[in-house]
């Protein structure tokens, strides 16, 4: 990653500070769940799993290494693919309730899911390809149909003719599903998961594949930060300035949509956590996006491992679904930032 | 409290007046138990919401909303009165040429009306007291199930047989349950313990507890449900199965035609190589709603896990 641009923003330290929060994050998770396991024996077994020696204890092994430790990485990767998307959608269009899941993408992404259940697109030899690559392509689709749209009432992409857009289209998505779903019979049920979101079945495999598509898509994103602060001001701003407006918004779109996707072939969708995250973020490092973009996948990676830990704690031996966690601590935080920000502004 | 005064008293009265309804709601409810006199050769029964079902003869055509309503009639002999089926009717594979019909929320109580019946059987799982309302509006009586154990399924077959004039059948379907029933009890197992399976880990894990068929199931077998300190349907931890570490599983998920069979993938799941039942491969599948329904098929379940835990 551009090393210059990073001193520029944050201080060593700094980056240090985010580091260590992250990883008392993921040690705090991998140490409690549902199952009561003592800190030293988790961190044992991690240990020894991370360093490849055998099992020390083969049903703590089970519970951390198998179960436990790769559905945090993967809690933790999907939260800062999701809030990265969020901040860069909240940057591109100067919107601060730009989201996956208030733009519609989510539910975009989970109805090329169903449509590849339902009519049983499958690419040879990659088992999950199909509902993966269906996912990514409608979430692009969505984000295209509705910045069209939106285009085309209000060239300014108010907030008020955004959110609406996407909360009509969402409308229109789960319509379509619910008829995909009236049709589907027996896959119903698979159909439901795509719409609640779930951790429950995640893998290293899972992870593998979000580390990759956070590295390359999230990565392209980084490196069009400043772009995304030309656009914070205007785009007309960003024109001026010699941005590339077209190109950046393409690539920008293709990114978000495609990160979006893989979320949603993973987890289903999940909501809330690209809106909130890059909020939160922005009270504690302000609004340059070359301190926030990073910032903020930390951010996410924490609020999603934290939110997870939750959905697998409170109601142990049940477990919550995970869209139900962030979409109660999402809108309550939320709901407190706008407060704050509106008495701050007076 | 006295500057709010007419308020409070607009509230009292209000209550009051509540109150009365609610009052003599109740009075109407006792008189008419107290009036069940069924009209010369005709069939007066309650229901298991507490209603009273009144017919002037056996009922010839019937709806059956729910799948166990369709699977008693069937059994009992009166598969010829179906003439609507709940859509998720779907055994014996019979009940599949009858017309089918929206149940549940979407319930059309036009459709209902216009295949005539006399007789509508529904289940208070997913009907509303206002379909029932309209039914009888239409002077269409009503048949309310609501059977969550065994001993309840048993007195609805039996005024399910009362009410289509195969009394004698009902008693025959139930004793052939009690003798299934009683012969897996006497060959009770010696302890063990076992996870019902509902929904598979990529839909996240849906685990049977206390109040299910088969948790019932499980006990008249001689196994203890992992799941039992919960009530009804419940989704679990990954963990938690493994903590528990069940000797025997049994899902009742199905094949969607893609992936893995259940039992396949229940076998590779990272993790569950410490769990008994993976290592000794004691998984049952029972796909077919044996256990989840209330109707003579719970005694092919009982038996059908009798059978696998003595390894037969």
């Amino acid at each position: 990653m551009a090393g210059s641009a990073f001193r520029e923003s944050f201080r060593p330290w700094v980056w240090a500070a985010f580091a260590v929060a992250t990883a008392a994050a993921i040690v705090l998770c991998v140490s409690l769940g549902s199952v009561r396991v003592p800190f030293v024996d988790a961190t044992r077994e991690v240990w020894l799993a991370l360093t490849g020696r055998p099992a020390g204890d083969a049903k703590v092994w089970s519970i951390v290494v198998s179960v436990r430790f790769p559905r945090v990485l993967v809690a933790g990767l999907m939260g800062a693919a999701l809030s990265v998307c969020g901040c860069a959608m909240q940057g591109l269009l100067k919107n601060p309730l730009a989201d996956g899941t208030t733009l519609g993408v989510s539910s975009g992404a989970g109805l090329g899911a169903i449509v590849a259940i339902v009519f049983g697109v499958q690419v040879p030899g990659l088992p999950l390809a199909g509902t993966t690559i269906m996912a990514a392509a409608f979430a692009f689709l969505s984000l295209l149909v509705i910045l069209t749209l939106a285009y085309r009432l209000d060239r300014s992409l108010s907030s008020n003719t955004i959110i609406l857009l996407g909360v009509i289209y969402s409308m229109f998505v789960a319509s379509i599903s619910s008829i995909l779903v009236t049709f589907a019979g027996d896959k119903a049920r698979t159909i439901l998961f795509w719409t609640m979101g779930s951790l429950a079945s995640t893998n290293y495999g899972n992870a593998a594949l979000l580390a990759v598509a956070l590295l390359a898509f999230g990565g392209v994103l980084l490196t069009k930060r400043r772009e995304l602060n030309a656009f914070a001001v205007g785009e007309d701003n960003a024109l001026h300035i010699g941005v590339d407006v077209k190109r950046t918004k393409l690539v920008v779109l293709i990114c978000v949509s495609a990160l979006t996707g893989i979320c949603v072939s993973v987890g289903g969708t999940i909501g809330f956590v690209g809106l909130v995250t890059p909020h939160m973020v922005r009270f504690l490092v302000g609004p340059n996006h070359l301190r926030l973009m990073p910032a903020v996948i930390f951010g996410g990676a924490i609020f999603l491992m934290l939110c997870d830990l939750a959905a697998r704690t409170l109601l142990s031996p049940r477990e919550l679904p995970i869209g139900v966690v962030t979409s109660l601590i999402g809108a309550i935080l939320f709901v407190n930032i706008f407060t704050a920000a509106r008495r701050k502004g007076k | 409290m006295k500057h709010k005064s007419p308020l409070a008293a607009a509230a009292l009265v209000l209550a009051v007046l509540l109150a009365m309804l609610t009052l003599s709601a109740c009075g109407s409810g006792t008189d008419a138990d107290a009036d069940t006199t069924a009209p010369a050769g005709g069939i007066a029964l309650v229901d298991q919401t507490g209603r009273d079902v009144i017919l002037a003869a056996p009922a010839t055509k019937t709806v059956a909303l729910a799948a166990s309503d369709a699977e008693i009639l069937y059994a009992l002999g009166a598969g010829g009165t179906v003439v609507g089926r709940g859509e998720y009717c779907d055994w014996p594979s019979e009940v599949l040429d009858v017309p089918a019909v929206s149940s549940g929320a979407e319930t059309n109580i036009e459709q209902i009306i216009a295949l005539e019946p006399e007789l509508v059987f529904m289940n208070t799982m997913a009907q509303t007291p206002e379909q029932v309302e309209q039914l009888e509006a239409a002077g269409i009586a009503v048949y309310s199930s609501d059977a969550k154990t065994i001993e309840e399924t048993y007195s609805s077959i039996r005024d399910f047989g009362t009410l289509t004039g195969k009394e004698a059948e009902a008693e025959g379907i139930i004793e052939t349950m009690k003798a299934t029933f009683d012969a897996a009890t006497a060959d009770k197992v010696d302890g063990g313990t076992i996870y019902f399976e509902v929904s598979p880990l990529e839909w996240g894990l849906w685990a049977a507890g206390s109040g299910t068929f088969m948790n019932e199931a499980a006990e008249l077998v001689g196994l203890t449900n992992v799941f039992a300190d919960l009530e009804g349907y419940a989704e679990v931890s990954e963990e938690q199965v493994i903590e528990r570490n069940p000797d025997y599983i049994l899902t009742i998920t199905m094949y969607y035609g893609e992936g893995l069979q259940p039992v396949e993938e229940l076998l590779q799941r990272p993790g569950w190589e410490t769990v008994a039942a993976i290592q000794n491969q004691a998984i049952i599948e029972l796909p077919n709603n044996e256990l989840s329904r209330p109707g003579p098929r719970l005694a092919e379940g009982v038996q059908a896990l009798s059978d696998f835990v003595h390894g037969r």
